[in-house]
């Protein structure tokens, strides 16, 4: 594909937000307004900035990620935007730092590559695992975590002189600094971890030693789900350490070992936390639980079989009445209002999305490079697949950003930075 | 090297796949039974929530309005301000049970066009007129008050339409329901005592019971004989004190077991007055169960009544089951054995007689206006049956005033009008009597053209009891209706 026709896409994509937002006004009973405008034109810039920093600084980049994920930001920024106006006019906002903090990236990375990333592993894990703790910071400081909803994600800082706050979720970044360390340490342990020759029984095991990163890997998680009270990062986090193990040692005694740890991990959970046990009775019968855990679930249910095939049409359904259909549930919002038709164009979405995050990674010469792709492909594909199963109630209810589709800068700003490194990645191989 | 790369591929869009089947599952094989699940609260939002227009008797009284709702300014409450009186006609619009009445039937005219469809969209940005509109419906809201009065706490139902156009004026049925019980909070608990009431007062009697119509029949059978040339007004009869069925052992006798007058004859008219049951026995068997089937099919007998609502067929049996049964004939022309009938069909027989022997199509609803309240469209009159000839119905209408003047339907007078009826107390096993009475004024012709026809029927005799008949029980009820419709 082109540059000429990525830039058409990513115009495609503006021209549908904008187009969204003008149905939203029009069954409101306005007209068009300024922001269709405003919409369009934070959707060109922000992409722009991409392709005008792919043009500069990675000219050999896949043209296939930024369409995609234009694509994707744009129906969840027309769902946004028919639930709630003033967050979505943050959602712009966020969308413009994130995109320029992408093309940034990709400016800072222009001469070095992804190289200076593997030279900086430990400080890179130093301020994931920083970024991770953060939220565990008292409240009385003036950088402090804060709960919402029964989850320690959260950090608000007060800015000096006035009473305003503000407030990310460092956990979304930290996803993606840790895959950046584990790629790099994975590309020169994997040789070692992969020779798995110790026979304890009719089991063979690696030596004790390379273990070491998955034990500390389940640590991690079950610490984030325990103090942070977070299902759904616990979860990415460790499928992501063990999704890595598996494609840089293709070992699936890893995977057994982690599905193992997992299974322990939840019945350990669902035993000591009365949270975990009541959202593990409300995902095996929502309807039974209407009232309270399942309240969500159920509402969920309700919205996206309310839109049946084609939907309410934009605007004029009810996603309002779901809890946190902004963020967890935006896909629930997007399949009420556009119907199986939408809902399964943004699953195709994600799909081609995932799709060209493996292919950048499969045809990677470098090992790093190849790690890097394949888990931050990886981060996308599985925070997906676990808030959308949540949502579909293939899994439990798990509080998870959908990856460009939810509101959230902290969210949107990790995801542009996932797609500015496979843009590099992708780069790279054409040097 | 890529081999396990490739696999974890695979793996994370195997779960994509399973993802795109839950979500098709959920939204196209599951979506109906979730979208209309009671608990979804958009059920209520979009089926009771949404503006619809108001709902008006033909003389502007309102039925049904929409106000902002207090809870959610975007929504609406419905209210249907006479409570029950409209229960079986104007109807509601519930989340539980669904619409019912003119709210069901015209739904598409009292909820907005603005909504996802391609016309609604484009009457929109066209500038059309969007908003709900409104309904009128032919009902007299004064003469549907004064109806209900009448019939009181007795089962049955009161029927009044216009006979020149076929206008319902007035449709009133008891036991009846508040339909304010089906929208509120408690709708769920309202609607099961109402569902499992043996008196049943979800049905609308007016056009969903039928009853055998006993004497008012006789209008029916006497139009047959008229129209047949059988016989005039002044054709004798024998006048026995008990009519020998042939083949049975059972006869017929009159309603006091008396004989008809002098014992000896007695003149169809005068038999008419006295609804004499001897004489239209034997006028039955002598026209025949097939001339009388078709006559009884002339008037809408087996026949579907083109109306706002489904209404029940009446019955008169075929020829032939009762051609060559002279009993069965006998005592289907008068109104018994199965014949069976709704109010409406009675009213309309009665507003036939009025209408020169032509039978209108009812309607209920008067016009559609929009919301600036000039009218959309109208309903056009229509002719649905020939039921006689003029020629018959002058005659049967002279009959009918006499019934009113002298005969059993002295109740129903109205001073200073001109009224035509006919009386029926039909005999129920193990019950006391059904009271019938239809009846039309003013008689007369030129400017001085009927206006209203009625049908009543009280079940089981009503406060009465044994003892009722229709020209004690049902007479007066239309008495009350007729004064008020002519202000006396």
């Amino acid at each position: 594909m082109t540059r000429r026709a990525e830039t058409g896409l990513i115009i495609a994509s503006a021209l549908l937000a904008a187009i969204g937002v003008a149905i939203v006004e029009f069954t409101r009973g306005n007209w068009l307004n300024a922001q269709v405008a405003l919409t369009f034109l934070a959707f060109a810039m922000s992409f722009g900035a991409m392709q005008f920093a792919i043009t500069r600084w990675a000219t050999g980049a896949s043209s296939l990620l930024l369409p995609i994920a234009s694509f994707l930001t744009s129906v969840g920024f027309i769902e946004i935007y028919r639930i709630d106006s003033d967050l979505a006019a943050l959602q712009r906002w966020s969308l413009l730092i994130a995109a320029v903090s992408g093309a940034v990236l990709l400016w800072i990375l222009r001469d070095s590559g992804c190289a200076v990333l593997r030279r900086y592993r430990y400080v890179i894990l130093a301020i994931g695992v920083g970024f991770l703790l953060l939220p565990l910071l008292p409240d009385a400081w003036p950088i402090h975590g804060s709960t919402v909803n029964g989850s320690r994600l959260w950090v608000r800082i007060d800015v000096p002189g006035t009473s305003r706050v503000l407030s990310f979720q460092p956990g979304e970044l930290a996803k993606v600094l840790i895959t950046v360390f584990l790629a790099s340490y994975l590309a020169e342990r994997a040789d070692a971890m992969s020779v798995v020759d110790r026979k304890i029984g009719p089991f063979k095991f690696p030596e004790p030693r390379h273990l070491g990163p998955v034990l500390i890997a389940a640590g991690a998680a079950f610490l984030v789900l325990i103090y942070q009270r977070d299902l759904g990062a616990s979860l990415l986090l460790f499928g992501i350490f063990i999704g890595m193990l598996y494609i840089a040692t293709g070992r699936s005694f890893y995977v057994m070992v982690g599905t193992v740890l997992a299974v322990i991990a939840a019945f350990a959970a669902y035993s000591a936390f009365d949270h975990v046990q009541r959202r593990i009775e409300a995902w095996i019968d929502p309807f039974g639980h209407y009232s309270d855990a399942g309240y969500q679930t159920v509402q969920g249910l309700f919205a996206m079989g309310s839109g049946a095939l084609t939907g309410s049409g934009i605007g004029l359904g009810r996603p309002d009445l779901i809890p946190a259909a902004t963020t967890d549930f935006i896909f629930a919002a997007v399949a009420e209002e556009m119907g199986l038709a939408g809902s399964l164009a943004v699953l195709a979405g994600f799909g081609l999305l995932v799709a060209a995050g493996f292919g950048v990674a499969l045809r990677s010469r470098d090992r790093f490079r190849k790690y890097l792709a394949g888990g931050l492909t990886i981060v996308i594909g599985l925070q997906a697949i676990i808030i959308l199963g949540g949502v579909l109630r293939l899994l439990p209810i798990t509080g998870l950003t959908l990856p460009f589709m939810s509101y959230g800068g902290s969210s949107l700003l990790a995801n542009m930075v996932i797609i500015a490194l496979l843009l590099r990645v992708s780069h790279e191989e054409r040097l | 090297m890529n081999i396990p790369l490739r696999r974890a591929a695979y793996a994370i869009l195997g779960a994509f796949v399973v993802l795109v089947g839950s979500i098709g599952y959920i939204q196209a094989v599951e979506g109906p039974n979730l979208r209309d699940d009671p608990r979804n609260p958009r059920v209520v939002a979009w089926r009771t929530g949404r503006q619809r227009g108001p709902i008006v008797s033909a003389d502007g009284v309102a039925l049904a309005n929409s106000t902002p709702s207090i809870s959610d300014p975007k929504l609406y409450e419905r209210q249907y301000p006479e409570g029950d009186l409209y229960a079986h006609t104007v109807g509601f619009n519930s989340v539980l049970y669904g619409s019912s009445g003119v709210e069901r039937t015209r739904s598409a005219d009292l909820v907005s066009d603005r909504d996802s469809t391609i016309s609604g969209v484009l009457t929109g940005l066209l500038g059309g007129d969007t908003r709900p509109r409104g309904v009128r419906l032919t009902i007299i809201h004064a003469l549907q008050m004064v109806a209900a009065e009448a019939l009181g706490t007795q089962k049955g139902s009161v029927v009044a339409v216009d006979p020149t156009t076929g206008a319902i004026l007035a449709m009133v049925t008891y036991p009846r329901f508040d339909p304010n019980h089906l929208i509120g909070p408690d709708a769920g608990s309202a609607g099961q005592i109402l569902e499992t009431d043996p008196a049943d007062p979800l049905r609308n009697r007016a056009i969903d019971q039928t009853y055998a119509p006993g004497s008012v029949f006789k209008v029916i059978t006497t139009a047959s004989g008229l129209d047949s040339g059988l016989v005039s007004p002044s054709s004798e009869f024998d006048d026995p004190i008990a009519l020998e069925l042939p083949g049975t052992e059972s006869t017929i006798s009159n309603y006091s077991d008396k004989v008809c007058d002098d014992g000896t004859s007695v003149s169809l008219e005068l038999a008419f007055v006295r609804s004499c049951n001897t004489v239209f026995a034997q006028l039955g068997m002598d026209l025949g169960g097939n001339q009388l089937g078709l006559t009884a099919s002339a008037f809408g007998f087996n026949a579907e009544i083109p109306f706002e609502f489904s209404v029940l067929i009446s019955r008169f049996p075929r020829p032939a089951t009762i051609e060559n049964d002279p009993a069965a004939t006998a005592q289907s022309a008068i109104g018994q054995r199965d014949d069976r009938a709704t109010p409406l069909l009675m009213a309309l027989t009665a507003a036939a007689v009025a209408n020169n022997g032509t039978v209108m199509a009812p309607y209920l609803v008067e016009e559609i206006f929009t919301s600036e309240g000039t009218i959309e469209s109208s309903t056009e009159t229509a002719i649905w049956r020939r039921a006689m000839s003029p020629a018959s119905a002058a005659a049967l209408s002279d009959m009918m005033e006499q019934v009113v003047i002298s005969g059993t339907g002295r109740k129903a007078a109205v001073p200073g009008i001109r009224i035509a009826g006919k009386t029926g107390t039909t005999e129920v096993t193990g019950e006391a009597p059904h009271a019938w009475f239809i009846g039309f004024g003013p008689v007369g012709a030129g400017s001085d053209i009927p206006q209203i026809a009625i049908a009543v029927v009280v079940e089981s005799g009503g406060d009465f009891g044994e003892s009722a008949t229709g020209g004690s029980v049902a007479a007066p009820i239309a008495q009350q209706v007729l004064a008020a419709f002519f202000g006396v």
